[in-house]
């Protein structure tokens, strides 16, 4: 009761720009030194192509993220591309939903790349999305990175994924 | 820390042979995570495509995002958007 009122109260001040850049400079973010880097080696519109978000976003009939635990949830849910719009919803307590609930491609754009489809500017769907609840700390971390990180590339891997497309929240 | 999230993510998949492109709302926190391509927007939190149902900007934002796919030939660049929050206009 009492961390759902500090959240909803936490969640009202980030909206004002100030806070949050103030939060940013402070924040101990994950620091790297290398970066990853692939090369795109056909044009797009041959490129299979998979979404990813961190807005909480998942198919009704699925388990929702854990909203209990403090410093979060490092699971995933996989989401069929071809899903209707009506079968998603959101879990995820660490940001304002209201608009995204309406309208879901604000966080998870899949109308944006349906029509990019069908412009011709990117190549096909794979069977399957994911989405994270992007509100991970602590010892989160570590299993994010060293386990469903892992197991969501090789899953995009397996599934000869040549572009991903990462939304945050 | 989704913004961190996503840029973890994008580190990883990249790492695994796949090029990728993430949008950014807190520039400070992809600057330190250093993902491959990101596109970053001084949108409010969960508005990363912009504001509901407004579809020319959904569509303006993914497409700006699917050229830097292209585009960026070197590991890390920031993108800042010409979209201005509430002042740019879609037509």
């Amino acid at each position: 009761m009492v961390k759902d009122f500090f959240n909803k109260i936490m969640v009202a001040l980030y909206r004002i720009p100030w806070i949050k850049n103030r939060w940013a400079q402070n924040f101990n973010a994950q620091e790297s030194d290398t970066i990853p880097w692939t090369p795109l080696l056909k044009p797009l519109s041959h490129c299979k192509i998979a979404l990813l978000t961190t807005g909480g976003v998942h198919l009704k009939n699925d388990t929702p993220f854990d909203m209990k635990d403090k410093y979060g949830d490092p699971t995933y849910r996989k989401i069929p591309s071809s899903v209707a719009l009506k079968d998603i919803t959101i879990t995820h307590d660490y940001y304002n939903h209201k608009d995204a609930d309406k309208d879901i491609n604000l966080i998870f754009p899949i109308e944006a790349l349906r029509d990019a489809q069908q412009k011709g500017l990117v190549g096909e769907s794979a069977e399957f999305f994911y989405s994270f609840m992007g509100h991970i700390d602590k010892h989160h971390i570590k299993t994010l990175m060293e386990q469903t990180a892992k197991e969501v590339a090789h899953l995009l891997k397996k599934e000869k994924v040549d572009i991903a497309f990462l939304v945050p929240a | 820390m989704c913004n961190q999230t996503v840029g973890l993510l994008q580190r990883e998949i990249e790492s695994h042979g796949i090029s990728t492109v993430g949008i950014s709302l807190v520039r400070e926190i992809s600057e330190k995570v250093k993902p491959s391509r990101t596109y970053f927007l001084k949108y409010p939190y969960g508005h990363a495509l912009g504001e509901p149902f407004n579809k020319k900007q959904q569509a303006a934002i993914f497409e700006d995002c699917l050229n830097l796919i292209e585009s960026i030939q070197e590991p890390g660049i920031i993108v800042d958007s010409p979209y201005h929050w509430g002042i740019h206009k879609f037509n």
